[in-house]
């Protein structure tokens, strides 16, 4: 079982003047269980396209599937709601999102809407803050008062406090510095590889993409223009051009050393590291 | 939020897009006095003329005319009924055993009916021939003359266009915000009173919170870049009064004049 695109069109403001068709025909598998990253220039349809994944928006044309789901464009979609506790989406900047008076009361809105108790939906709270490294000494306080980066933990906590199986995230570590960034990844990591979550992340950062993700989708014009298995994507040269990537510092690295006369054949970088010493010492 | 055809600017070339906005503004507080002269039906056809003429001047459609309108039927009709039930004078017309509707009555709601189309068909002749920052403009050199009274022309001027820069972006942060609560289970459309409650605190929250840390980057912004309220500045765009604004302010008094006359001698 994927999550499975069929045929899905979307357009904005269908019957305007200025009506945009944002995705165009899009048929899209996508594995779950896996990290899967997004990639595509601004305006190329990422945004548009995750936001199907909960059900934020409607098809205009064609169908998704996804977790027992069938959503289907013009037609009247039943039990959608659900589909919120189950597929998670955060947000870019999320931390823009928290109201309640205390963090404990804001991360535990999200599993009360569903149907838990008050009971419950503060141990699932505490259990999601625990998982986003934030202690006791937050629960009482105000969100308001945190630093950025705190906040958005509190924010992300909230949506894995109503135990999605999917959870998507728009640019997770937009303006993180490079230790939050980090920490942030290897808590998306933990949850793929130990509670089984299927992470996909809409990213520009081709670092994340390259070393942290199993799969890659990019978008171009409302198109699906690349998917496939990320690590291969970044290190076929054909690809380099044909999409003006930006490339992971290994992969670039390697590059500029084959340009001039080095023949590394290595990926990663303590691997092309070696190699390049070994050269330099029989010389 | 499109939909609003009330206080929206349309963007042509007339005669009157191209009057002074002083002159607009003066021009559009006189026919208001004027309107509220009782003249009879005879001095509100002649504004009603004069009135529809500037609104065909200025190309706005006459469907545009009747969506200003909307929001009113609902307050005309009840101030109809208000009248049918309270007022007891003049001729008996109908009766129809529980309810008699005099003369009187139905002439009050004309008047009161004709007297608030008239002001909307002004001020929506307004705001769709001005820009909202040449308003605010024309607001603000009104205002100046008023500064000896301690009036701070400038930086109400300032707070206005600041305002209506903002709308778009607080527009966007609210759908945004929606968002992401609707992604947290919030339904905004149905349920009870208390989760409808719940629904729009955790949209005014944040959106308080988003505006308040805006209004401070901005006011750093603004100081950065020299800003200082009180001192004088210079402005990028100048208001100069042609012959059509005095046309316009000549013809408003006028009307304004014979509405008094009327109302002295019919």
């Amino acid at each position: 079982m994927a999550i499975t695109f069929k045929d899905l069109s979307y357009v904005y403001s269908p019957d305007m003047p200025y009506a945009f068709k944002a995705l165009n025909h899009i048929n899209l598998d996508i594995a779950m269980h896996k990290m899967t990253a997004i990639i595509g220039q601004t305006g190329s349809g990422k945004s548009t396209l995750v936001q199907h994944l909960n059900a934020l928006l409607l098809p205009s044309e064609g169908e998704l599937e996804i977790l027992d789901h069938n959503i289907k464009a013009n037609e009247k979609n039943k039990g959608l709601k659900m589909l919120r506790s189950k597929v998670g989406l955060v947000f870019q900047f999320s931390e823009y999102q928290l109201f309640e008076e205390t963090i404990l009361k804001d991360v535990s809105f999200g599993p009360k809407n569903f149907g838990q108790s008050e009971e419950e939906a503060i141990s699932s709270a505490k259990k999601a803050l625990k998982l986003v490294g934030l202690d006791e000494t937050y629960y009482e306080r105000s969100p308001l008062d945190l630093s950025g980066g705190q906040k958005r933990r509190v924010a992300i906590a909230g949506i894995l406090a109503m135990d999605p199986e999917v959870i998507v995230l728009d640019e997770p570590t937009a303006g993180l510095d490079p230790k939050g960034s980090k920490e942030m990844m290897n808590l998306f990591k933990s949850l793929n590889k130990d509670y089984d979550k299927t992470i996909i992340l809409v990213t520009h950062d081709n670092e994340i993409v390259y070393h942290d993700c199993d799969n890659v989708i990019l978008m171009q014009d409302g198109k699906v223009a690349y998917t496939g298995d990320s690590k291969s994507f970044f290190e076929d040269e054909a690809n380099w051009d044909k999409y003006d990537l930006l490339l992971p510092m290994d992969i670039m690295f390697k590059r500029e050393l084959n340009r001039v006369g080095f023949d590394i054949k290595a990926d990663s970088l303590n691997m092309i590291v070696d190699e390049v010493s070994k050269v330099i010492k029989h010389e | 939020m499109n939909n609003l055809v009330f206080g929206k600017y349309i963007p042509m070339d007339t005669p009157i897009h191209r009057l002074d906005p002083r002159a607009k503004i003066i021009a559009m507080l006189i026919m208001l006095v004027a309107i509220f002269i009782p003249s009879g039906f005879l001095g509100y056809l002649v504004l009603a003329i004069f009135i529809l003429f500037t609104l065909l001047l200025a190309k706005l459609r006459f469907k545009f005319i009747i969506k200003a309108f909307k929001p009113m039927t609902f307050m005309m009709i009840f101030l109809f009924v208000i009248n049918i039930l309270s007022v007891k004078e003049g001729d008996l017309w109908l009766n129809l055993g529980f309810i008699e509707i005099y003369s009187e009555a139905i002439i009050d709601t004309l008047y009161i009916v004709v007297r608030l189309l008239l002001m909307i068909m002004v001020t929506t002749c307004l705001t769709a021939t001005t820009k909202p920052l040449d308003l605010t403009l024309g607001i603000e050199y009104l205002l100046v003359p008023l500064k000896r009274f301690k009036v701070p022309a400038h930086e109400i001027a300032i707070m206005i266009s600041l305002a209506l820069r903002f709308i778009p972006l607080i527009i966007e942060e609210t759908m945004r915000i929606m968002n992401s609560q609707k992604s947290r289970g919030v339904d905004f459309e149905e349920g009870k009173l208390k989760e409808k409650i719940m629904a729009i605190l955790s949209l005014i929250v944040p959106l308080f919170s988003v505006a308040f840390q805006r209004a401070d980057e901005l006011a750093n912004a603004m100081e950065a870049r020299g800003y200082v309220p009180g001192k004088e500045r210079t402005k990028y765009k100048l208001l100069k009064y042609h012959f059509g604004d005095f046309l316009l302010l000549a013809m408003s008094l006028s009307l304004m004049g014979a509405m008094i006359l009327m109302n002295i001698y019919l």
